[in-house]
């Protein structure tokens, strides 16, 4: 757990600011921090499907076409 | 009537932002693979209750989301650090550039409530609306919206990002790269 007083006791109005920013970041705190969720996001979405997952659709579908044959 | 090859490469093409979802929520890579597995044995099982011509990757992301809480509801008694969970089974790609960031980004992340985690995730990365969001987490579209604020605040803490977080480690820069 960060405690950002510990860091930033220097600041006179740090406690006005603090609790106005609670309520709503800034813009461009929120760009930048979309841009690294985002990042964190496709970076894994980029991957390619692993094989347990290909194995496993063969699989269902293997089973569900031989249970339901007319 | 079977299963058309068409479920079948709608789950296919799921996968992948699946599994960004399911890291997102579990923090661990083995977690979230597991998390997935379980989602598409449902929806192959449970593929009658999908309304074709919906939303279908909402319709995942419920049943992944359901299968999260059901087995954290399970694991709740485990005490878990978010630091230690990320040093040793983090499934982020260690060729990314920015790794070094990436690690503080995910650790951060793990960091937030269940909550707000997925509404950040699926509003910010997911690409879901506000209204598509809330249908997914059963909850009004303005708990969505504060949850996500909520979110923002507490990572740009985390991260130290938020520039009045961090303006009184460096005032005379600011002013000095200024003149």
């Amino acid at each position: 757990m960060v405690d950002k007083t510990k860091n930033g006791k220097a600041s006179k109005t740090g406690k006005k600011k603090d609790s106005m920013q609670q309520s709503l970041a800034k813009p461009e705190v929120s760009d930048l921090i979309g841009e690294r969720l985002r990042n964190f996001y496709d970076d894994v979405a980029k991957q390619p499907v692993p094989d347990r997952f290909l194995d496993l659709l063969s699989k269902l579908q293997a089973a569900s076409s031989s249970e339901k044959k007319t | 009537m079977g299963i058309s090859n068409q479920f079948r490469d709608d789950l296919l093409a799921a996968i992948p932002s699946l599994r960004a979802f399911g890291l997102s929520l579990t923090a661990r890579g083995d977690r979230a693979d597991d998390l997935v597995q379980e989602t598409l044995m449902k929806a192959w099982k449970y593929h009658e209750s999908f309304a074709a011509g919906t939303n279908m990757k909402a319709w995942l992301y419920t049943i992944l989301r359901n299968e999260f809480y059901t087995q954290l509801r399970k694991r709740k008694r485990e005490v878990e650090d978010a630091d230690g969970i990320y040093s040793s089974k983090v499934a982020v790609n260690a060729e990314q550039e920015s790794h070094l960031d990436m690690a503080d980004f995910t650790i951060a992340l793990a960091k937030l409530p269940e909550d707000q985690r997925e509404a950040i995730v699926l509003v910010g990365a997911s690409g879901f609306s506000y209204e598509e969001a809330a249908e997914i987490c059963g909850c009004a579209v303005g708990t969505i919206k504060s949850r996500v604020n909520r979110a923002r605040n507490r990572l740009a803490e985390l991260l130290q990002i938020n520039p009045l977080v961090n303006s009184s480690a460096a005032p005379e820069q600011l002013i000095q790269r200024r003149s």
